[in-house]
């Protein structure tokens, strides 16, 4: 099974965030930067998928020259190659471009399977899966749980809301966008960085004719808001009030 | 002459036997990776007189035995020249027999020999009918005769002294012959290879109890893999064996029933050398179960009186099965917070920050604080460890010492190394250098023992040198003519990276002494604690083989009737907190640190203490009436 897991490379948690000048990105260029985690359980889905079923790995990435480095990690997880679509401006671009960006990397190398996270840590939208999924014309199944080979085809775990699941059948190709937290991650093994020297990564120039679809406006900090209330009245009826308030208004229980 | 060539026979036949032994032993040392390291000559030289020429190590344990065995030792090497002059005479080569000074000389031996026929009988009886667990299951044959060979020497060599010549005289001497070049043929083959080896594994052990060094990368270095990785050291540890038990009797492992046995871990490897399965994979030698059962408590090649190495060889091959991916999954998700977020448990470092915030500690700058106190993971994440913490500040602030933190820190790489990510450690290791580096840190503070290990001996390997001490020394010192009315009864659990790794046992009781407490002492204790089970990366084991180390260890302090454990190491104290918890009992488990400060604050009024440093010193001189804290039986912490 040939397979793809398109992998972002996102500023580190630890990092305290700053905002650029026109408040629409972050100034990110003194940034420490991480595999996005979502994208971290797709590369594990995927190599787990080739330790069953044989095959390759390869890793793509679509962004300025640092992602190599989150490239190289994949390559020493145990991912077999990389592609890496170099292009400064993707770092902050939209969904529609990165996925295309990504598709056109992708197309002529006939994946059986494309894995992507569910989501980025940093825009967070959840479209460059499905985007890409259209552009490359695959059936494809969103926040994934759990991948099994069946008959030529995927069955495939989906999570629902409320705590539901849902079955599904799908053919391949296909692509599957992984939700965080499906399986136990692999730790880069000694033998694994030292192989990912002299694994391949594949420089490819990102296609001139694509245009943003989106433009972010604006972007702030969260404002913090404290507001303290006073119950009055007898102690039994302020417990009471109080109890309400917390399970109506704040919901806690 | 017919007596001169049969013995020339019997001689040539002996050292062929001996040297054909020898040869396939020679090859297998010398197609091995040398990591023969003689530097700290002195602390080596020091060793080799203390442990093999007075034989502290055997003595130390086990008194008896081992007075038994320095009889035995120093006739062997009384008789050397013996055994020279008669062999030369045997062979026809020169006769020194009849000289005065030969007479001296054996007249000077007969005591040896008297002692050596004590100490032998002694062992003998001990191997037969005694038959200690640690010397094995069965009794060794090979073992009773040479002990009997060896008494048949002495008796033969006396009745050679009073015996007229003749040929009583010569089936006398042939019998003492003929034993010695017997022997000889025996000795490489027999555990008894030790007379010649363990002198020079001695000398050759590292100075530092578990000197492990640095995998290099660049000469694609990825751990031990298969018998044929094992180094010299370890090969000529594997044949020097004694057999005697000592690592299997003291390893909390075996102890509570895994299935590791440092013992039978050495005899595997020369097994599987002397049968040449050098391409066999360590795991398939071992079992790969017991490479994760060590705590790396160092017990076992701390106790080894013929310098052993075992730490090196374990962690060695969890080098080779996590090169490989092949640790097991509970160490992969600490790996994975090591890598992500620098710190084991995997949290975000704005936690460490609220915490030095609220306490209300400075980051470090050296034109300010003598001291950097280095939080560790527990001092940074743990709530409970975060008290001694707070603690430390407080009585280092009491006491005018000046400290500060780093505003960022990872993890030492403790687990990393003892575990055999490599790798991760060095990766660790050098960005946190580099921050000492960069901050001009000389002189740390720690109350975490393993990180106290790896800063103060590992980082040395990558130029490192700061002064690294653990909160109990630096405390300690501090605390001289501080001296309260005893009224509490404690005791205290050495850590093994304290007690063992850092000969630091003293200070710990002389501050317990100082505030008040009465010390009472498990039966392992100072130098030769008892695990507690976290080492290794074992803190994240949860599902332990056979009795949990922990449990063992809290029964054994239990055991002592005090009702407060003090305990020196953060890990301990997860460890041993969690099997109180689990025995139900009431003992209250307490850390140093947080015990001390609670004595002081007790003894005197908060303000005091905390505001007026000058005064602190005054706690010492305080009337005997102002001495005590008020509450006796009140926890210092609660």
């Amino acid at each position: 099974m040939k397979i793809a897991v398109c992998i972002k490379q996102v500023v580190g948690r630890e990092w305290q965030l700053r905002l650029s000048d026109d408040k629409t990105w972050i100034r990110d260029q003194d940034a420490s930067f991480e595999l996005n985690e979502p994208d971290a359980y797709a590369l594990e889905a995927a190599l787990r998928l080739k330790e069953q079923h044989g095959g390759e790995v390869v890793v793509c990435s679509a962004g300025p020259s640092r992602v190599v480095q989150a490239l190289r990690e994949a390559l020493a997880r145990g991912a077999d190659r990389a592609i890496h679509v170099e292009d400064g401006a993707l770092a902050s671009a939209d969904a529609f471009v990165v996925a295309g960006a990504l598709a056109a990397a992708l197309r002529d190398e006939h994946f059986d399977l494309v894995l992507t996270g569910l989501q980025s840590d940093d825009q967070g939208f959840g479209q460059v899966g499905v985007v890409l999924a259209e552009r490359l014309g695959l059936a494809h199944s969103t926040i994934t749980m759990d991948v099994a080979v069946e008959d030529g085809g995927l069955r495939v775990k989906r999570e629902l809301e409320g705590g539901w699941f849902q079955w599904i059948r799908l053919p391949l190709p296909a692509l599957l966008t992984i939700q965080s937290g499906i399986n136990q991650l692999r730790y880069a093994t000694l033998k694994g960085i030292m192989a990912a020297k002299k694994k391949e990564i594949r420089s490819v120039a990102a296609p001139a004719d694509l245009a943003a679809r989106q433009r972010i406006v604006s972007l702030y900090f969260p404002e913090k808001s404290k507001q303290t209330r006073m119950i009055a009245g007898a102690p039994d009826e302020a417990a009471k009030e109080l109890v309400r308030v917390l399970r109506e208004e704040a919901r806690v229980f | 002459m017919l007596e001169v060539v049969l013995f020339w026979l019997v001689v040539i036949a002996s050292l062929a036997w001996f040297g054909q032994q020898m040869a396939h032993r020679t090859r297998l040392y010398v197609r091995a990776a040398d990591n023969i390291s003689t530097d700290g000559l002195g602390a080596r030289l020091m060793r080799f007189f203390g442990e093999v020429v007075f034989q502290s190590k055997v003595i130390g344990a086990k008194p008896v035995v081992g007075f038994a065995h320095l009889f035995v030792f120093w006739g062997f090497v009384a008789f050397g020249l013996y055994t020279a002059v008669e062999t030369l005479h045997g062979l026809g080569i020169a006769d020194l027999s009849e000289t005065r000074a030969f007479y001296y000389y054996k007249l000077a031996l007969v005591p040896f020999s008297l002692l050596v026929i004590a100490g032998i009988a002694y062992l003998l009886v001990r191997r037969a009918f005694v038959q200690p667990p640690e010397l094995g299951a069965t009794v060794s044959k090979e073992s009773v005769l040479i002990d009997a060979f060896i008494a048949a020497l002495m008796v033969t060599f006396l009745i050679d002294l009073v015996i007229e010549p003749g040929p009583a005289e010569r089936v006398n001497w042939w019998l003492h012959m003929v034993i010695i070049f017997t022997f000889l043929g025996l000795i490489p083959n027999s555990k008894h290879l030790h007379l010649l080896l363990a002198p020079i594994t001695v000398f050759l052990k590292s100075p530092v109890l578990q000197t492990v060094p640095n995998l290099d990368f660049e000469k694609e270095e990825v751990g031990f893999e298969t018998v044929k990785d094992l180094p010299r050291k370890a090969v000529l540890d594997a044949f020097t064996c004694v057999e005697c038990g000592r690592c299997q009797e003291n390893c909390p492992a075996y102890a509570t029933g895994k299935l590791l046995n440092p013992k039978r871990l050495i005899l595997q490897n020369e097994e599987a050398l002397l049968a040449n399965r050098l391409e066999a994979t360590l795991a398939e030698v071992y079992d790969p179960k017991v490479l994760w059962q060590c705590t790396t408590c160092g017990a076992c090649e701390n106790q080894c009186p013929v310098g052993i190495e075992h730490t090196p060889v374990i962690i060695g091959a969890r080098r080779g099965l996590v090169s490989n991916g092949e640790a097991p999954d509970y160490l992969g998700g600490v790996y994975n917070n090591l890598e992500r977020r620098g710190n084991i448990w995997g949290l975000l470092y704005d936690q460490r920050q609220k915490f030095v915030q609220s306490a209300g500690v400075e980051i470090f700058d050296r034109s300010k604080h003598e001291f950097l106190v280095w939080l560790g993971c527990a001092g940074a994440f743990e709530a409970d460890f975060q008290k001694s913490l707070r603690a430390l500040f407080d009585i280092l602030r009491a006491k005018g010492v000046t400290f500060g933190v780093l505003a960022k820190e990872r993890c030492t790489g403790d687990i990393a190394k003892r575990s055999g990510n490599e790798y991760m450690f060095q990766e660790l290791a050098t960005q946190n250098i580099e921050e000492f580096t960069t901050h001009g840190v000389t002189k740390i503070v720690t109350s975490c023992p393993h990180c106290l290990k790896t800063i103060g001996h590992d980082y040395r390997e990558f130029g490192y040198e700061a002064e690294v001490v653990h909160s109990s020394v630096l405390v300690a010192d501090l605390m001289h003519g501080v001296r309260f009315d005893k009224t509490e009864t404690v005791t205290f659990h050495d850590p093994c990276y304290l007690g063992r790794y850092a000969h630091t046992h003293e200070e710990p009781r002389e501050l317990l002494d100082r505030v008040g407490a009465t010390v009472v002492e498990p039966a392992r204790n100072r130098e030769n604690p008892f695990c507690c089970g976290a080492g290794g990366g074992l803190l994240f084991e949860e599902h332990e083989e056979g009795k949990r180390i922990s449990q063992e260890r809290f029964e054994q302090l239990q055991g002592t009737g005090a009702d407060t454990v003090v305990m020196g190491c953060p890990f301990c104290s997860i460890m041993l907190k969690g099997a109180a918890a689990s025995s139900n009992a009431s003992t209250q488990m307490v850390d140093l640190m947080t015990y001390v400060d609670g004595r002081l604050k007790a003894a005197r009024p908060n303000a005091v203490f905390r505001e007026a440093p000058e005064l602190a010193g005054t706690v010492a001189s305080a009337p005997p009436a102002a001495a005590g804290p008020p509450d006796p039986g009140g926890p210092p912490s609660a």
